[in-house]
């Protein structure tokens, strides 16, 4: 019982990092895509951010009083973490701004309908 | 000593200034790339001598390595920028007149980024910010492909955007589970402590890096986006995406396989993709009638012959991979800005359309044919001597596969100079139809084509010109123990 409350942080953004991924191969709506696209994200993040978790440790801000380096959590992945934010927000509106696009060429937004470009 | 973190601030900060520029006067826009990779190229071959001499480690914020964020400029580095410098400026000034929808200055702004990303990735010495520099490179393409906003257009880039950010985000993954291994992110302290890992976590964070640098590479089977994006984007784009950007992904592979992994068990797997990719990428080009998907058809076989020569892995076979990524560069910007004029001109992407462009267009059409010997491996051009060092060194291995993989890949050329010398007979050798108005490019069009044309022809007559830099790059990716040694000091 213990092993999967010690991994259950991993366990949780490995979930969403699959979940992602089935919706982006199987969901047929650009929208829907677009979404797995964005589980994939968070599931990264939350990733980095357990990688730096030492449970029961607090965040490294040293002006408050009482923090000591004995008991904060590592600091680099949070940065990381809000950095891979930035750029998952960047995606999103990119991409949601070309599904725009897509669906005033085609009328649709079914993939599977899309087929300019087959050879 | 210029300061290499230069190469990276100038055309982010001259990307910025644009909107800026354009507050005073609209048609300032189209100048200022020309004018940042114009530093940019200055600036790299101010650095090229000193480098090889001695590498340069540019810690950021006073902090000493591997504390900081730091840029590793040695001979690889150096060499890639400087080609996309080039590269860039050239595209840059032929972008001055034949980009013509609204609104320019956002193209322009985006083609610097799109440079400032590629020039940081294979700068940075630190795994996060590559990736970041990664990110920058991949999203100013994706809105890049879509800049034209018709229906193929968007189609593609949003094929682009799936593949790419998944592609990414694999990266981002094997990026956290080597934080996870290591506690670092700077690229050398991991490849010092890489043996001291538990070999399947270190076989998995890999297999996510390689694929995810797979994907923007195009190797075989993550290429399906490439064609489509490559032949959708506008020409100009066409020529950036393939002369650099996929050589941005190959230089990611061999980063994480030569200087981090160490991982010479899988190299004669990366060349048997590498030769995977070649034969599917110049069978597919082969039965193409739409010129830009024949292009792009032949970048992702070229791509496969790149990587298939760094899997031979001796400074013989390094050395002609990287030859073949300068020649590739070189012949496949010039041949998407002929092709893209020739469209242009004519109106039409199918090959049949372009009959009889030789004697109304000579200029271009020469340019076209000079690039596609080049591709296909003729003397005395510059793709002769990288196709020739590639089919040495796979000989000098002396191992029964890969004389195999030598003989599949002579037969993959002589399909490539099928189709190239289709497209080369109908321009000179056909009647066109509907070509009497069509008349010769000029201007700031034809200026790169011919610098590219004379840079082809001397490069190949006098290869010792870049031999020593790509020597010295052949080096670095082979000796990782030097890499960790320039930054972390000490051996």
């Amino acid at each position: 019982m213990s092993g999967i409350y010690n991994w259950m942080y991993y366990i949780a953004s490995g979930g969403l990092i699959l979940i992602g991924l089935y919706i982006v191969l199987v969901k047929t709506n650009l929208i829907k895509i677009v979404i797995g696209l964005n589980f994939i994200d968070t599931g990264i993040n939350i990733l980095l951010i357990c990688i730096g978790y030492v449970r029961g440790r607090t965040a490294p801000i040293f002006s408050r009083p009482g923090i000591s380096p004995a008991n904060v959590v590592d600091p680099v992945p949070q940065a990381l973490v809000l950095t891979a934010i930035v750029i998952g927000v960047a995606v999103l509106a990119l991409a949601l701004s070309i599904v725009i696009k897509v669906y005033q060429h085609n009328k649709t937004l079914n993939v599977t309908k899309i087929k300019g470009l087959k050879w | 000593m210029v300061n290499p973190s230069l190469l990276i601030a100038v055309p982010l900060a001259f990307a910025f200034s644009i909107p800026l520029f354009g507050l005073v006067s609209k048609k300032i826009g189209k100048y200022i790339p020309v004018v940042a990779l114009l530093i940019n190229v200055g600036i790299s071959f101010i650095l090229i001598p000193q480098i090889l001499k001695k590498p340069a480690v540019v810690s950021i914020g006073g902090w000493s390595p591997p504390f900081c964020i730091n840029l590793v400029v040695g001979p690889l580095g150096v060499f890639l920028a400087t080609l996309i410098s080039s590269i860039g400026l050239l595209v840059a000034i032929y972008a001055i007149s034949y980009i013509k929808e609204e609104p320019t200055e956002k193209y322009h702004m985006l083609f610097l980024l799109l440079i400032t990303g590629a020039t940081g990735i294979v700068l940075t010495g630190d795994i996060f910010n590559l990736f970041v520099f990664f990110e920058i490179l991949c999203i100013s393409s994706y809105a890049l492909v879509a800049y034209n906003k018709d229906k193929e257009g968007t189609e593609a880039a949003m094929k682009y955007l799936i593949q790419g950010s998944v592609g990414s985000s694999f990266v981002l993954i094997g990026i956290a589970l080597l934080y996870g291994m290591f506690g670092t992110l700077n690229m050398a302290d991991i490849a010092s402590r890489v043996t001291s890992a538990d070999p399947t976590f270190l076989f998995i964070s890999l297999a996510f890096l390689i694929t995810g640098f797979g994907i923007e590479a195009a190797i075989f089977p993550l290429n399906a986006w490439l064609p489509d994006a490559h032949s959708s984007a506008p020409s100009s784009i066409s020529a950036i995406l393939s002369g650099i950007a996929i050589k941005t992904g190959i230089y990611g592979v061999a980063r994480m396989i030569y200087t981090i992994f160490n991982a010479d068990g899988i190299l004669t797997f990366i060349a048997f993709l590498g030769l995977l990719t070649l034969l599917i990428g110049e069978m597919s080009a082969f039965r193409q009638n739409d010129i830009k998907r024949l292009l792009a058809y032949s970048s992702i076989g070229q791509i496969g012959l790149i990587v298939f020569a760094l899997g031979i892995a001796t400074s013989l076979g390094v050395f002609a991979g990287l030859f073949q990524i300068v020649s590739h560069a070189l012949a496949k910007a010039l041949l998407f800005m002929a092709a893209g004029y020739m469209i242009y001109r004519v109106g039409s992407k199918s090959i049949d359309s372009l009959s009889g462009l030789g004697r109304k267009m000579p200029l271009t059409s020469f340019a076209f044919t000079i690039g596609s010997f080049s591709l296909i491996g003729l003397p005395p051009f510059a793709g002769f001597i990288s196709k020739f060092s590639i089919v040495y060194a796979a000989i000098q291995v002396k191992k029964p596969i890969f004389l195999v993989f030598v003989v599949i890949a002579l037969i993959a050329t002589v399909i490539e100079a099928g189709y190239f010398f289709k497209v080369v007979q109908n321009l000179y050798f056909k009647e066109g139809k509907n070509v009497d108005n069509v008349t010769e490019t000029s201007g700031y069009i034809i200026v790169p084509m011919i610098i590219l044309v004379i840079s082809i022809i001397v490069i190949g007559i006098h290869p010792q010109f870049i031999t020593g830099l790509l020597k010295g790059a052949a080096g670095e990716l082979l000796g990782r123990t030097g890499y960790i040694g320039w930054v972390l000091g000490g051996s």
